[in-house]
C-alpha cells in the first residue's frame, strides 16, 4: 500500500508529490538529479520539483534518522507565519539605487578603451607586411586623436 | 515479479534466469485480433546498475522480430519511452504492456522506411542512436541519427 513507486519497498523518509503519488525520499532526490532540467513525476509526469513535494511524518517519527551522506535531508514540510516583516522591502529598494549609479559612472571608461585598443592589436597583427609604415602613421594619428580627446575630456 | 503475480496475456518470463538479473528474456505472443495474431517473439531487457533510474536495453531477439514501422529488422525498437520519456516507475511489465500495445495498433506490417540503412550502420546499443520522435512514436524514422 505505502510502497515507493521507485523502489517498490515501502517508502522511507517518504514524500509525496502535489499529484499525490509516494516515493522515498532517496529514490526520488536521485531521480531528480538525473534528469536536472526535465523534472517530472515518475508516475503521471506532472511537473514537480524539490520545493513541491510534502515530507510524511507518521507517529513517532520525531527521531531523526541517520542522516544519509549523499543525499541531502528531506525538504522540510511548509509552515506559513501569521507574523508579516516590514523592514525589508525598504532596504531592498535602496540596494538597487546603488547599483544603477555605478553603472552609469562606468560606461565611459567602457566605451574608450574598446575603441581605441583596436588600432594598436591591428599594427602588431600586421607588422611583418608590406604596409607596416602606413600602419604605423594611421595608429600614430588614432594615438593623438585620443590624446586630445581625453586632454578635451579632463579640461571641459 | 509482479509479471508473475498478474502477468499479461500472451507475456511469459523465462523461467530459469534466476542467476543473471540484469539480462532478462520474455517470450511474448501477439495479441489476439491483431495483424500478429499467433505470432512468437522474444523480447531481450539488458539492464544496467543504474536501473531504474536508467531504461533497460530493450530489443527483440530470436528467429522472429515482428514486421513493423517501428521495429528494425535488427530487433531495435523506436519507442520513446525506452530512451528520452522513460520514467523510473515503469517496469519490466509496463514497458511489455507497451509494446504489445504498439505491436496491436499496426494497421500494415513494413519495416521502417530507412531500415537497410539503419541496420548497416548503427550501434550495437539501441539507446545510443539519436531518436526523432514525434509525439509518443517516430513516425518520422527516416529521420533517426546515429549518435556517436
Amino acid at each position: 500500500m505505502f510502497e515507493c513507486n521507485i523502489c517498490l519497498d515501502t517508502a522511507k523518509d517518504a514524500v509525496v508529490s502535489m499529484c499525490g503519488h509516494l516515493f522515498c525520499w532517496p529514490c526520488l532526490h536521485q531521480w531528480l538529479e538525473t534528469r536536472p532540467n526535465r523534472q517530472l513525476c515518475p508516475v503521471c509526469k506532472a511537473a514537480i520539483g524539490k520545493d513541491k513535494v510534502i515530507p510524511l511524518y507518521g507517529r513517532g517519527s520525531s527521531q531523526q534518522e541517520d542522516p544519509r551522506n549523499k543525499v541531502p535531508p528531506r525538504p522540510a514540510g511548509h509552515r506559513t507565519e501569521p507574523e508579516n516583516t516590514t523592514g525589508f522591502p525598504g532596504f531592498g529598494f535602496g540596494e538597487g539605487g546603488f547599483h544603477m549609479s555605478f553603472g552609469i559612472g562606468a560606461f565611459p571608461f567602457g566605451f574608450l578603451t574598446s575603441t581605441f585598443t583596436h588600432p594598436d592589436q591591428r599594427t602588431s597583427q600586421a607588422t611583418r607586411g608590406v604596409l607596416h609604415h602606413e600602419d604605423e602613421f594611421i595608429s600614430k594619428i588614432f594615438l593623438y586623436v585620443a590624446i586630445s580627446f581625453i586632454l578635451w575630456l579632463l579640461i571641459a | 515479479m509482479s509479471l508473475i503475480k498478474e502477468p499479461l496475456p500472451g507475456v511469459v518470463v523465462d523461467g530459469d534466469q534466476a542467476e543473471n538479473l540484469s539480462l532478462w528474456i520474455i517470450h511474448m505472443t501477439g495479441a489476439e485480433g491483431t495483424l500478429y495474431e499467433g505470432e512468437h517473439f522474444q523480447l531481450q531487457f539488458k539492464f544496467s546498475p543504474k536501473y531504474p533510474f536508467d531504461s533497460p536495453e530493450v530489443t527483440f531477439i530470436g528467429p522472429n522480430i515482428p514486421v513493423h514501422p517501428h521495429v528494425y529488422s535488427n530487433g531495435h525498437i523506436c519507442l520513446s519511452i525506452l530512451t528520452e520519456d522513460w520514467s523510473p516507475a515503469l517496469s519490466v511489465q509496463t514497458v511489455c504492456l507497451s509494446i504489445v500495445s504498439m505491436l496491436s495498433s499496426c494497421k500494415e506490417k513494413k519495416r521502417p522506411p530507412d531500415n537497410s540503412f539503419y541496420v548497416k550502420t548503427c550501434n550495437k546499443n539501441p539507446k545510443k542512436t539519436k531518436w526523432w520522435y514525434h509525439g509518443k512514436i517516430c513516425v518520422t524514422s527516416y529521420l533517426c541519427i546515429i549518435d556517436y
